[in-house]
This record gives C-alpha cells, structure tokens and sequence, in this order.
C-alpha cells in the first residue's frame, strides 16, 4: 500500500482551519442578514463586518476605514494597479513601475494599464531573484511616477523584496505604494505604521480562510478608482453585497496567522531547510532558485538539470506528493516561469523547476519521506530526459 | 455489449510481480477514439494514466480540434474524472513546433507536400511520450489509433475505413513492446457504441480529418504566417505544361499539391491537373491525367517495423496515401534509409513527400517519405 499522500502546495491553497470554519458557521445560518440593512438581521450581521473589520485592521496595523475586503488577492492586486493608476493618470502622471517577476495579477494589470495609456517600467531582477535596487533608484526616479507596484514574497521562489526601501523611494517620487502581500501575509510582520505603504493585498486562503475573500488595504487618503460600480458598500470602493461569513472567517484565519507568526515561521525555516540540505547531498547538481536571497521559509524551488517539471510533478503526484512548477496555464499544463526567466535561469532548467511549498499540513516526516523520494524519481525522469 | 473476450495481445511483462496492475501512460486527444481506449485499459485492470499533449498554442485561431483545442483538453479531463483515472495536460508546444509545425513549412517550401501526423507520431506521440511513461514507472503506453500489435509487429486496424497504419510507420521498433492499441481491433461503429455504453461524453464528438494546427483546412495561411514575405515558395511563377511551355503565371508553388486540379488555366479541351512542382525554377507542371501515373518510386528516411527487412525483390503491397487501398509490387532496391519499389500496375500522383508504407498482408513492413515517383510519361526539365 501507498503512504497517507503529502501536500507540499501550501503556495497554491490551503485547507480551511476548524477554528476559522468554527467561527464563521452561524453567519451561514441564524446570522445569515445583509450588512446593509436596517433591521435585526441586518444590524447583527452589519456588527459581525464592523468587528471583523477591525480585528483585520489591528493585523495590519492599520486603521478600520483602511481595510477593504475583496475577493483574494487578484482583486486586490487590480483594485491597487489600476484603481490606483486611473486616478494618477488624470492628473498627468502616468508611468507604473513593477517588476518582471510578479504574480500574473499584477503584471497583466499593469498591462491593462499600458494599454490605456501607462508607461510600463518594470524592474530588473538579480540573480538571486529580488529586484536590483540601482534599476529601482533610476526607474521610480525617472520622473512621472503614478504607482510602483513589487510583491513582498515572491511566489515562486519564496525570495523577499526590499518593501521598506522601495516604499520610501516611491513616496520620495510622489508616488503610490502597491504591494502584493499574499505570499508574505503570516509568514511578515505587515505593519502600516512602520512602512509607508498605500495598499496591500492579502489573500484569505493561504493561510486557512476560505477562497473568495481577500483583504485590502488602503492608507487613509489615498485616491482610488473603483472596479466596480453599484453600492456604497465599503465606502464605494467595493460595492457588492458583503460576504459576511468569509469576513468574519478571514478576520479569525489572520489573527490566527498574526499570533503564530513567529512560531510558525521558525517550524517552517527548520523543515524547509532540512528538505533543502538533503535534497542538495543527496542532488549535488540541483539548482535552489533564489539561495542567495533572503527567503520566506515555505518555499523551495528547486531545478535538477536533465529533467523536466511535468514528468517531475507527475511522478510526485502518482507517488501522493503534491507540488507544483512555477505557473499553470488555463489548460493546466505547465508553462515556462516568467519569474525564471526574469532571474536569468537558463530555459532547460526553468522548466524543470519544481516548487515544494510547506505550510500548517506538513511535518518532519513528510520532509524526510520527501527527501528519500525526490532523488529516486530524479534518477528516472533523467533516465531518458533529454534524448531528443 | 461490452466485448468481454480480452482484445490485448500484449502479454504482460513477466518481471512485473504478481497481482501488480501495470502502469499504462494513455494518451487523450479529447475524442472518442482515444476515450474509449482508456476505459477498455481501465476496464483491463491497468494502473491507467491519462494525458493530453498540448501541441500548439491555441489562441482562438483553431476552433475546435480534436486535439490541442481547450475544449478537447477539458472534454479528456471529464472522461478521466468519469473513469477515476489521474490526468495531467503535457506542455509539448515547442518540441511539437520544432518536430513538426516547422518542418511541414519547410518540405512546403521545398516543393513537396508532407504529413505532419507522420511526424507527429513518430516524434511527439511515441518517443515524447515514452520519455514520460518513463518517468512515472509505466511500462507502456497507448493511444487511440486503428491499428494493432501483435508479437512485436504492427498490425493494419481491423476497420479498413478506419486504418491509421499510413501514419505510423516512423515510429520506433523498439516502441512496439511498449505499445497498447485497445481500439485497433474495433470498427469505428463499434468505439462509438462502446462510448455511448460507458456514458462517455465524447461518445458523440464529431471526428476532423483536417491537419490539428491547420485552421479551416487552409495550410497556405499557415505558410503565409511562418515564411518570410519573400520565400520562393510563395513568389509568382510560371505554369508550364509538359513540353516546357508556359502557360500562366501562379503566385507560389507552394499553393498547389501534385493531382491539384482547382485553380489551373482553362481552355484545353481535356482536364489539367498539377504533375510536378520545380522548386529549382518555381514551376509549376501541368498535364493531363495520365501524366500522374507511376509505376515506381523512391523512397528515403525509411523505417523499418520488422526485425528482418523484406530482401529485394520481395512481393510486397504498398500504399501512397492514406485510405487508398495497398497496391502489389516489389522491392526493387534497399540500401541503408532508402528504398525502391516498383508497383505491378500504375497508380496516379505518387507525390514527393508524403509516404509510402509497404505491407506483407496485415503487418506493416516499415515505410519512408516518398522522395520521387517514376512517371510512366516523361516531364521535361527544368
């Protein structure tokens, strides 16, 4: 008989924690009244968002009226670049810096933006994958700066931005702070009032809330174009009728993630790394993308040359070890990483990146089941890989 | 009624331990064929794994294919979720357009007229595909094709309608140990009922004859799109007749196939068709119908599927297009990658580039690209 499968996909999604299920349950039911509405049902679920709003906000170090829920971090990654851009545009400012390894949502928005009209600069990255700071200084610099827009921990790799410096370059440029925070949230202290930050975009189901509901921050007096139209609902920057239950699940998952930070972040660094070293001794010529870099400590990204990440990521699974290559497309298959390919990694090794990510369901023995597997199945994709 | 008389000849492989189900690595196009072939493995016993190779980027330029389109993609996935079999989406786009997609412009360019789904098989479906059933610990592989193995050989589909063999001469011998063709032994009627039994939702899907990355059937756009603006494949030429006189102008070669008869010059009292295509001088030939036949031909890249090739001067039957019924003739010549054959009476449009396959009976001997064919009239040169 095969092992209890492992799941080492904690990047893409994560299950739902009792706790947070727990305390969203009633607002499915009893408590199921619409925010807006002026009746018991509506001022009982309208009570549930407020405090929900709140204990979000003291997460973030951040004020109630700052914290806006949305969808995920798609959303809020639009909401950022575009609602953000559109209303900087009008006032003759129109180039967006970013950089060439952020998550699709940010990169396709800042083309979207492009397309009416912005200036796309997008940052160089270094080889060990976080973005080169002199092209940052030249680029934000450059003048007509409307939005600068880097994602705190990169999803692929796990590699950590310097927020805090390209916040204060952008403010010193007059212009507006994005980051994607969805890789970064419960694994970094996300604090408003220690970097200058305009908005933030979070994700609720990286980190045991439900899929569907994100948070977003924006600082007090930011101007920002809505995506959507139609209610007054979070001051008219989401309009739509609130999902009660999912805010009220987020507000637990990240208070949840905001108390264990630390803790976790250390269960994580020592498994992940144990992974990394056998993997390397046992592996000599595997590549850890972004080793140099400081990292989150959930993610490893790793490239065996000779190999490809399908065959990889299919035999992994057969085996019930779930991980995942850089991006998949809309069919699935698996796409050659832009992350990758903007760190300068050689195309052969690119598409055989396979990334492990750790999280809440992992355990040293799954880690040391891993290390076991992956070097044996190595030997078979390189077996035959590369004949053609 | 579902057959309940096993229809693999494949015996299992004796260093597998008993009770152990082996891995097959099912190749899924979303269409019928292919569906069936994973549920008749699964029914089997097999440890079936289903894939569906993206071949070409389909951005809403191919409506909808049998393969590649994401529609056919998803309609693989549901049958694999309908038959509780893991399924995962093969990224082969660019060894696809290198194996392929880039060398069907080029025999284009060249003046002949080429089978992707010959090189298609050769390269994507039977040694890709090898190099991942490889990876997962499956010692074989399947598709969807009408055809069969059987000790090693492969064997015509039992559905003459439905013969895929032309297409499959370029695969690797060695491969033939490895492969399973679970509806080769079936008529396309029988598949289709088959599907509908198993409450397949392909059951119905019609089937496309058409070249998978050739929208509408239209290969000259494909060429317009991949040559540059001044290939001479596409530049105006002269239209000559048999004797060397010129009778029009064309605007590329590579718009005609030999046997072409659309889109020639009026005016002469008996039907014209294309004879040749002279890349040297951009020709292109035109004669009347008997100056297609041939009687012979020489073919090259030829593969073997028999572990002793036939010796020359073997009766052997031999097909020069898909669907066409084989022909007798004789192996006249056979030198390492090329062969000749001279056929027991004429067939019409041998043409440069496409295959020929040579049979002895059901098995499939080997088959190779057509390099030329011998006229039974002459064409003058160039």
């Amino acid at each position: 008989m095969t092992a209890a499968p492992i799941y080492l996909d904690h990047a893409a999604t994560t299950p739902v924690r009792p706790e947070v299920f727990e305390a969203m349950a009633p607002y499915f039911g009893p408590r199921f009244g619409n925010a807006s509405s002026t009746h018991r049902w509506g001022r009982e679920a309208r009570a549930a968002l407020d405090e929900s709003r709140e204990r979000i906000a003291r997460c973030l170090g951040a004020a109630p009226d700052e914290v806006c829920f949305t969808s995920g971090g798609t959303e809020g990654d639009n909401l950022a670049v575009l609602g953000g851009w559109r209303v900087l545009k009008a006032k003759g400012k129109t180039a967006i810096v970013s950089s060439s390894m952020e998550h699709k949502a940010v990169l396709q928005s800042v083309h979207q933006a492009a397309k009416e009209g912005a200036e796309e600069r997008l940052l160089r990255s270094e080889s060990n994958g976080t973005v080169s700071m002199d092209d940052a200084r030249a680029q934000i610099g450059a003048g007509g700066l409307a939005l600068t827009s880097v994602m705190w921990v990169n999803n692929e790799t796990g590699v950590i931005q310097p927020i805090d410096e390209l916040a204060q370059l952008t403010k010193a440029a007059g212009g507006l702070f994005h980051t994607d925070a969805v890789q970064a949230f419960g694994k970094i202290d996300i604090d408003a009032r220690k970097i200058p930050f305009d908005f933030v975009a979070v994700s609720g189901h990286k980190f045991g809330a439900p899929k569907g509901i994100g948070a977003f921050f924006i600082r007090r007096g930011t101007p920002l174009e809505p995506l959507f139209f139609g209610g007054t609902q979070d001051r008219g920057r989401r309009p739509g009728t609130e999902n009660v239950p999912y805010a009220v699940g987020l507000a637990r998952a990240m208070e949840l993630a905001v108390e264990e930070r630390e803790a976790h972040w250390i269960t994580l660094e020592v498994m992940r790394d144990r992974l990394e070293a056998a993997l390397l001794a046992r592996v000599p010529d595997a590549l850890v993308h972004g080793r140099g870099a400081k990292r989150a400590p959930h993610i490893l990204n790793v490239s065996v040359p000779g190999t490809d990440s399908e065959s990889l990521l299919m035999a992994l699974d057969l085996q019930g070890v779930a991980a995942s290559s850089g991006s998949a497309c809309q069919s699935g298959s698996v796409t050659p990483s832009h992350v990758l390919a903007a760190m300068g990694v050689r195309a052969d090794l690119a598409s055989a990146a396979v990334r492990m990510s750790l999280g809440a369901l992992s355990t040293p023995a799954d880690i040391e089941r891993v290390a076991e597997l992956f070097p044996a199945l190595i030997q078979k994709a390189r077996g035959l890989a590369g004949v053609a | 009624m579902i057959d309940d008389t096993c229809h693999l000849d494949v015996p299992l492989p004796a260093s597998l331990p008993a009770g152990t189900r082996p891995r097959v690595l099912v190749a899924m196009s979303g269409g019928v064929d292919s569906s069936v072939a994973a549920a008749m493995l699964v029914r089997d016993g097999y440890d079936v794994v289903g894939v569906t190779m993206k071949l070409f980027h389909d951005g809403g330029e191919v409506p909808d294919r049998p393969c590649c389109s994401l529609e056919s993609v998803n309609d693989a996935r549901r049958v694999a979720e309908h038959l509780g079999i893991p399924h995962y989406v093969l990224n082969l786009q660019d060894r696809f357009g290198r194996d392929v997609v880039a060398d069907f412009v080029a025999e284009y360019a060249a003046g002949r007229t080429p089978i992707p789904c010959v090189r298609c098989n050769t390269f994507t479906k039977f040694r890709d595909l090898l190099t991942k059933a490889d990876a997962i610990d499956a010692p074989f592989i399947a598709t969807g094709h009408y055809a069969r193995v059987a000790d090693g050989r492969l064997l015509r589909g039992e559905d003459d309608a439905k013969d895929q063999t032309y297409f499959l001469w370029g695969i690797d011998r060695a491969v033939l140990a490895r492969m399973i063709l679970p509806v080769g032994s079936m008529t396309k009627q029988e598949t289709r009922a088959m599907a509908r039994e198993l409450g397949l939702i392909t059951a119905e899907k019609a089937e496309s004859q058409e070249i998978c990355f050739v929208p509408d059937g239209d290969y000259v756009k494909v060429l317009e799109r991949e040559l540059p603006a001044d290939a001479p494949a596409l530049m105006r030429g002269p239209i000559v007749t048999l004797d060397g006189t010129v009778v029009g102008q064309h605007e590329g070669f590579a718009r005609y196939t030999v046997g072409q008869r659309r889109g020639l010059p009026g005016g002469s009292h008996e039907p014209l068709f294309v004879i040749a295509l002279r890349p040297e001088d951009r020709a292109v030939v035109i004669g009347p119908r008997e100056a297609l036949l041939g009687r012979g031909l020489i073919a090259r890249e030829v593969n073997w599927l028999v572990t002793t090739p036939p010796a020359v001067g073997a009766a052997i039957q031999v097909r020069i297009r898909h669907r066409a019924p084989p022909v007798p003739g004789t192996l006249v010549r056979s030198d390492v990658g090329e062969v000749e054959v001279m056929l027991d009476s004429a067939v019409h449009a041998i043409s440069p580039g496409q295959s020929v396959v040579l049979y002895d009976g059901d098995v499939v001997l080997g088959g190779g690209v057509i390099a030329s064919g011998r006229r039974v009239l002459p064409v003058r040169a160039a």
